[in-house]
């Protein structure tokens, strides 16, 4: 079964969960960001023109860190609400079938306090759910965004580490491969959550 | 699904719900039971999720929703209670009686509307109205937290699992012929039970109840000299097997 192809609740947890993963590689950048500024201290007058792009890489990780780490509490609280609603929706279902099958019972009106409550209850997760959906597919587009300068740092950084001395270069172009596939991989993480979202916003 | 009325006088009534011929085939056969007083409704180990329709489609029949005021779990088990959040839906205002020990557990099954109030080890007491109902411990006979509902007017045991019969849900609804009905009953206890102690325990002190009626959760219902019967076969059974000739 593709995942397009599961109940929404469940595609709110993968959500959560490539989200999860996204967060895991963001912190992995952090590790390459203060790397970088180790490596450029060693190189000192060797590396002069990285040194400012390890500022750069260490806000880059900051930011995807808390941004990532803030997508992924959306992205479980709208998983949250997801099997709330799914079992709210099963309740509705059940009260249902029982006035059908059941209109004519002495107390059949009894269920009526029951049924709207459960129907209030699903009116309200319902909106909570497209506003958590709304929220989530913002908050991965900014990051989305962000991502856009790994790929200018990274290649800033391969130009510095080609004029940094021979010692330091190939420890320089490490940390330029390190950002380009850390921003790499959160950004396939995104995609594919942008993705999930986009079928349960028309779902 | 089925519904009889077992006792009935003044101030109450006793009914068994079961014998669901539309429930799914592969989930056990139970039954469910009801004390309907003046002003409430107590509903016995009401099910699972996949009885909840049928049940609800029932009771509303005898009461209205807003008279069952009290659920009892005998214990945690998904047969007994996982339609918990379903009727955390439909009850306006109810009480969830069950063992203490499987409060933080049951929770799972989805409460927030419901009231639980905790049943300690050495038993309790509800009062519908002005029925009495005693909440006797019968703890590892299965779970380890376990009550049965003793009904001293009615002279009635709703036993739980102790007593439950395998069989098809097309089965009379009292036992007719004890000795065989004991192969239907023999491997669910010996199995299922795991403590000769708590067994023997049980079985003294249930033997000093007045007992008209034992209303197992599987199978079918004690009357009469058969309640005598079951609680001899019973103490005589060694429990707690794993292989069961």
């Amino acid at each position: 079964m593709s995942e397009e192809n599961y109940s929404f609740f469940v595609i709110a947890a993968l959500i959560a969960a490539k989200l999860d993963k996204a967060t895991k590689v963001a912190r992995q950048l952090s590790l390459t960001a203060s790397n970088a500024r180790a490596v450029a201290l060693r190189a000192g007058e060797g590396a002069a023109g990285f040194r400012p792009l390890t500022e750069f890489i260490d806000r880059l990780a900051n930011v995807t860190v808390k941004s990532s780490l803030a997508i992924n509490k959306v992205a479980a609280t709208l998983s949250h609400t997801a099997a709330q609603r799914f079992r709210t929706d099963d309740a509705i279902i059940r009260f249902e079938i029982i006035y059908k099958r059941s209109g004519d019972s002495k107390y059949i009106n009894s269920l009526d306090f029951g049924y709207q409550r459960t129907q209030k209850q699903q009116q309200t997760l319902f909106q909570n759910y497209q506003y958590q959906l709304n929220e989530l597919a913002g908050e991965l587009d900014m990051l989305k965004d962000e991502l856009r300068t790994a790929v200018i740092l990274a290649t800033l950084s391969r130009v510095e580490a080609s004029q940094a001395g021979s010692l330091y270069q190939d420890a320089l172009n490490n940390v330029a491969d390190n950002v380009e596939s850390a921003a790499k991989h959160i950004k396939k993480h995104i995609e594919t959550s942008k993705q999930l979202v986009s079928n349960l916003q028309q779902g | 699904m089925q519904i009889k009325t077992i006792f009935e006088s003044a101030s109450h009534k006793w009914l068994v719900l079961g014998r669901d011929i539309e429930k799914p085939d592969l989930i056990i056969d139970t039954n469910q039971y009801m004390v309907i007083s003046k002003n409430n409704t107590l509903l016995m180990d009401p099910g699972g999720i996949e009885l909840f329709s049928a049940m609800l489609a029932t009771i509303i029949k005898q009461v209205p929703v807003d008279k069952i005021t009290h659920l009892f779990a005998s214990h945690q088990d998904p047969d007994i209670i996982s339609s918990l959040g379903l009727w955390d839906q439909a009850l306006p205002n109810a009480t969830l009686h069950s063992p203490w020990l499987w409060e933080s557990f049951i929770r799972h099954f989805g409460m927030n509307n419901i009231a639980y109030a905790a049943i300690p080890d050495p038993g309790g007491q509800l009062k519908l109205d002005e029925v009495v109902l005693d909440f006797i411990p019968a703890h590892y006979l299965h779970s380890s937290g376990n009550f049965n509902v003793y009904d001293v007017e009615a002279k009635i045991l709703m036993s739980g699992d102790i007593g439950a019969a395998l069989e098809s849900n097309d089965a009379p609804m009292y036992v007719e012929d004890f000795d065989s009905h004991i192969p239907k009953m023999k491997m669910f206890h010996q199995r299922w039970m795991p403590s000769n102690e708590a067994k023997n325990d049980w079985v003294n002190r249930v033997s000093l109840l007045d007992i008209d009626m034992m209303c197992p959760q599987h199978g079918r219902i004690f009357k009469g000299d058969d309640v005598k019967r079951f609680l001899d076969w019973f103490e005589a059974l060694p429990v707690g097997l794993l292989n069961i000739k």
